[in-house]
């Protein structure tokens, strides 16, 4: 799961309303290299929770020193903009579990893929 | 290709002999026909890719999942990249209005004495460069083991296109062309062919026939038999039916006639999915739907049911400025998404580049995505049809409430969702009932291995979600759905 993803993703056990962000409890975290695309990434931090990204990059002990109030003008910082890409693409949770902020309800993560299937009472 | 003396001797007078085209020098320029294959119902988005990359028009023969555009030689790599197409050729003759005899023996006949007169020189110059392009890029392919494929090749060949076609039979000549192998004098003949052939070995061909329409007093096996059995006598090639070095392709629809020689070894449409699922789509197909929407940078593109990761994965690659996010609520589902998506990071790191793809996996459940009200821009799906996968009787209950489930995760104003199904009724009901929350662009009719299906281009209204009379109608409607009488 990559921090992107993530950044998606929100708890949706009935009767939750305040199920989004999922806590993060990795086991195994590994960064996989994708190629950097600055138009995708200063295109995509206005639709991020940028609060959100930084404090699962800290979770995760990959935050290196990304603010956590987002700077203006970074369409123009590439040197920011490859920070960002790391941690939105790069980063990966390969093992571990997503945690319901409100229910406490875990979601399994394995081999880098989430199972936020939820059992019929949950729904 | 050097003609041949006696060959050319048993032209009639009034043949168009390769001995006439003996100008062309290899290495020169010259501009032909090339023929693709694309999935039935996008041939207009492949012409569109091919103004795109190309840069030239291509002629449409609609409905049929063929479009034809011209191509010089110096430009003949371009032509592998094209992502819409399933398998393309190299036109050596084509008849829009082919007089067929009434006789099977006169038509059978003729066919046979066709096999001299064609124009067969450009073509065979194209498919001889094109051995360099088409070599390099099962290179690049990596992975599979190479025995495989053509055992692969040959069985999807024989079930694409007779799910395509339900008139055509697809055949080489399998017996057929035991008998004129065995001629006395082959050995010195072959002697012959390899003083003439640059690559000093007898070449192997084999010859596809599909034909279609009911006027045909003919079987597409006859005709490729004996017009197969024609053009082993004119270049002295052997026949082989699966360890060939050229294939001829004999198309026959109703009167139109083309004689091709293929470019592709299997269909480009296997280029992505190492791990097959039940219903995998083709990838030509999924770019095809990929296209319809239109992905821009940055796009969030869901696949809440991806199934092999087919559509995704091919978005991925083809559209690489977006992101996707790929699910499913079955666990072998998710898993063959991300062996194949590990495939393809592999392919990449071994070729030395970045391997990372923009694409994600999780498992869910599509009508309770666990997903962000309002922050997705696409979403894109093939959709059970109820035949291999699930019901017509469960779609009447999947397909409200996953429209209802996308509506809420898709952005108001801007967000597109993409889908194909083949349960067209239960479809339309559905999305008559979501008039609020989505509107119809669009629908292409397209052909999913025998199945009439439609692409469905949507749009999201402006409507925020939860406020619409749509979400109070339907969860009326869903009592309704109980309704068994509906279903039927």
């Amino acid at each position: 799961m990559k921090l992107l993803t993530h950044n998606m993703l929100t708890s949706h056990v009935k009767g939750v309303t305040k199920g989004y962000p999922l806590l993060i409890k990795a086991t195994a975290v590994k960064v996989n290299e994708v190629e950097f695309n600055p138009q995708f990434v200063s295109r995509m931090i206005p639709k991020l929770e940028w609060g959100v990204l930084v404090q699962a990059a800290d979770w995760l002990g990959q935050r290196e020193d990304l603010p956590a109030e987002l700077v203006s003008d970074y369409e123009k910082n590439d040197d920011f903009l490859k920070k960002v890409h790391r941690v939105l693409l790069e980063v990966e949770v390969i093992e571990g579990c997503l945690q319901c902020p409100e229910s406490g309800r875990e979601f399994p993560i394995s081999k880098g893929i989430p199972n936020m299937l939820l059992n019929e009472d949950e729904v | 290709m050097s003609s041949q003396g006696d060959a050319a001797a048993e032209q009639d007078s009034d043949a168009v002999g390769p001995c006439t085209e003996t100008d062309v020098t290899i290495g020169d320029i010259i501009t032909v026909t090339i023929g693709a294959t694309v999935p039935t119902g996008f041939e207009h988005t492949a012409a569109e890719e091919v103004k795109e990359k190309i840069g030239v028009d291509a002629r449409i023969s609609k409905d049929r999942g063929r479009i034809y555009f011209p191509i010089t030689t110096d430009k003949l790599f371009q032509v592998h990249l094209l992502r819409s197409v399933d398998n393309l050729f190299v036109v050596v003759e084509e008849f829009d209005h082919y007089q067929f005899k009434q006789s099977k023996e006169d038509t059978l006949m003729e066919l046979q004495q066709l096999a001299s007169k064609l124009p067969w020189t450009n073509a065979l110059e194209v498919w001889k460069q094109n051995g360099a392009l088409k070599k390099k890029k099962s290179h690049r392919r990596g992975g599979n083991t190479t025995k495989v494929k053509p055992n692969n090749e040959a069985g999807d060949e024989v079930v694409a296109d007779s799910e395509q076609q339900e008139q055509s039979e697809v055949l080489t000549a399998a017996e057929g062309q035991s008998k004129p192998e065995g001629t006395p004098d082959s050995e010195t003949r072959e002697q012959e062919a390899q003083e003439a052939a640059p690559e000093a070995k007898v070449i192997k061909f084999r010859v596809t026939c599909s034909r279609a329409g009911d006027k045909h007093s003919f079987s597409s096996n006859e005709a490729a038999r004996d017009f197969g059995g024609a053009v082993q006598e004119f270049f002295q090639w052997k026949a082989d039916m699966t360890k060939f070095d050229i294939e001829v392709l004999l198309n026959i629809h109703n009167e139109e006639v083309v004689i091709g020689i293929a470019l592709t070894e299997e269909s480009l449409h296997r280029r992505n999915i190492s791990h097959f699922g039940p219903t995998t789509l083709r990838s030509t197909l999924c770019y095809g739907m990929l296209r319809l929407c239109k992905p821009q940078a940055s796009d969030i593109i869901l696949d809440p049911m991806c199934g092999t990761g087919a559509i995704p994965l091919e978005g991925a690659i083809e559209f690489n400025s977006a992101f996707y996010i790929a699910g499913d609520n079955n666990d072998m589902a998710v898993n063959r998404t991300v062996n194949n998506i590990c495939h393809i990071q592999k392919r990449r790191a071994d070729k030395g580049s970045h391997p990372g793809l923009p694409i994600d996996t999780v498992r869910w459940d599509l009508s309770n995505l666990p997903i962000r009200t309002s922050s997705v821009d696409i979403i894109i799906t093939d959709m059970p049809f109820g035949k291999r996968m699930g019901s017509k009787k469960k779609n009447w209950d999947l397909y409200p409430s996953c429209l209802r489930e996308m509506a809420r995760v898709c952005r108001p104003g801007s967000g597109k969702a993409v889908l194909l199904t083949q349960d067209k009724k239960c479809f339309s009901k559905a999305i008559s009932r979501m008039g609020g929350l989505w509107r119809k662009l669009h629908t292409v009719w397209v052909n999913v291995g025998g199945l009439h299906a439609g692409v469905y281009l949507l749009k999201r209204t402006t409507a925020v979600f939860g406020q619409t009379p749509e979400d109070v109608y339907e969860s009326q409607g869903k009592v309704d759905d109980k309704d068994d009488s509906q279903h039927s």
